[in-house]
């Protein structure tokens, strides 16, 4: 078999396909910790995490936040399916900074109401370390 | 015999109607093209995620997770009814305010405790004429359902099925087939009962593939169930706002026809109502004449 040298990426939302394109090579967290992939990869079904996707094409790279979902990785075509993603530009630091903080000081009594308070000062931490990097 | 001016008053009304009603045709014409395009794009999404259980099932699993087990003894029921918040549209809310309310019947008889959770102010005002206490309402969800809000919605049911604060979760929406036909529909959303769509051919191919879990098949389970539940709550809410806005077209196609019809019989008659008062006019002058000699 001819090794494959580029990804066919779908990156989709419950609302739209928000990618959908020719990349050389993928990063993108899993549950727990960073993954790559480049062409002919194995396949391969996981957990996503929370954090930065960086789109490597032949135009440049795109970088997308992505929030928890899935990949599935098969034959050439890698597909992302998450909750929520959007463009790293899209954020303010100080606005995250705030929800951030919002999150810190909430009240939650019941499992479920930690558990969504956990998630969003995980997302909000990630969120903030990748915006003062760039 | 009609007046003439009578007539033409009434004629201005109706004409003015139809100027309304066709208005209102195309605007709903207008949102069912955009509700039916995002339709079609989270289309993408419930496949995606079909085909994910696909492969998890290829890869031998017992599929077992809270939301897909049947409780023996269902106590407590949560009743979720999709209507409209406006109306002029046809028989949309009555039909799926008719499967809730059989529904709701059926339940009172087996006497289950009943949740009852009501999106739109047609069915909110439906069940307060009709005295039933409602436990929830909603009215932001129009032609445009965002996934955040179906999420949050989702995620509350989820916690009250696990929570076991309820034992089955049911819906009343309007499924959407085709432009030409959408049906009144009651499901049960929890437990959930089949995973897979009757798409056989992916998870054909699919058991063709080897697949690597990450972490393992298990992790991505647990979070692949809510992911699907979460999928067919937001498919439920688009399919009821484009069944909404094609309901809403047709009826109002329907309203201009009608208007059309009657502007047509009442010119008739009008014309007929001129004539007539011309010819007396005309008699009573020659009568007058006829006289005066």
């Amino acid at each position: 078999m001819i090794a494959a040298n580029s990804i066919q990426l779908t990156v989709v939302t419950p609302e739209t396909t928000l990618l959908d394109e020719q990349a050389a090579v993928l990063q993108f967290p899993l549950e727990d910790g960073q993954i790559g992939i480049l062409p002919g990869h194995a396949p391969m079904v996981g957990r996503l995490g929370i954090g930065e996707l960086t789109v490597t094409t032949s135009k440049g790279t795109t970088r997308l936040f992505v929030d928890g979902g899935f990949v599935q990785v098969k034959g050439q075509s890698v597909t992302l399916l998450t909750n929520q993603a959007h463009q790293l530009e899209d954020f303010s630091a100080a606005e995250v900074e705030k929800s951030f903080n919002e999150a810190i000081e909430r009240e939650a009594k019941t499992p479920f109401e930690q558990s969504t308070k956990q998630h969003d000062i995980d997302r909000n931490r990630k969120l903030l370390s990748l915006l003062n990097k760039s | 015999m009609a007046n003439a001016r009578v007539i033409i008053k009434r004629l201005k009304a109706v004409k003015n109607i139809r100027k309304i009603t066709r208005t209102m045709e195309l605007i709903a014409t207008a949102r069912f093209k955009k509700a039916m395009d995002r339709a079609s794009e989270a289309k993408a999404y419930t496949q995606k995620i079909a085909e994910i259980v696909g492969d998890l099932s290829a890869a031998d699993l017992s599929f077992s997770h809270p939301l897909l087990q049947k409780r023996d003894n269902e106590e407590r029921v949560l009743v979720l009814v999709l209507t409209s918040n406006r109306g002029l549209c046809g028989g949309y809310n009555s039909g799926v305010l008719r499967q809730a309310a059989n529904c709701l019947r059926r339940l009172e008889k087996s006497r289950k405790n009943l949740v009852l959770e009501v999106s739109g102010k047609r069915g909110i005002s439906f069940f307060k004429f009709d005295g039933k206490a409602t436990d929830k309402q909603y009215t932001h969800f129009e032609e445009k359902p965002s996934f955040e809000e179906v999420d949050e919605l989702a995620t509350r049911f989820i916690d009250l099925y696990t929570s076991g604060a309820v034992d089955r979760i049911e819906v009343a929406y309007t499924e959407f087939h085709s432009v030409a036909r959408q049906s009144a529909k009651l499901e049960t959303l929890l437990p959930i009962q089949d995973l897979s769509t009757d798409d056989n051919q992916d998870q054909e191919q699919a058991h063709a593939v080897d697949y690597e879990f990450l972490p393992d098949a298990e992790a991505i389970l647990k979070e692949i169930v809510p992911a699907a539940f979460k999928a067919k709550l937001f498919k439920c809410f688009l399919d009821a706002a484009v069944s909404e806005q094609v309901a809403r077209m047709i009826a109002m196609k329907g309203a201009t026809e009608n208007a059309d019809e009657m502007i047509g019989d009442l010119s008739t008659k009008y014309n007929r109502a001129r004539q007539s008062q011309i010819t007396s006019e005309l008699s009573e002058i020659i009568g007058g004449a006829l006289a005066l000699e």
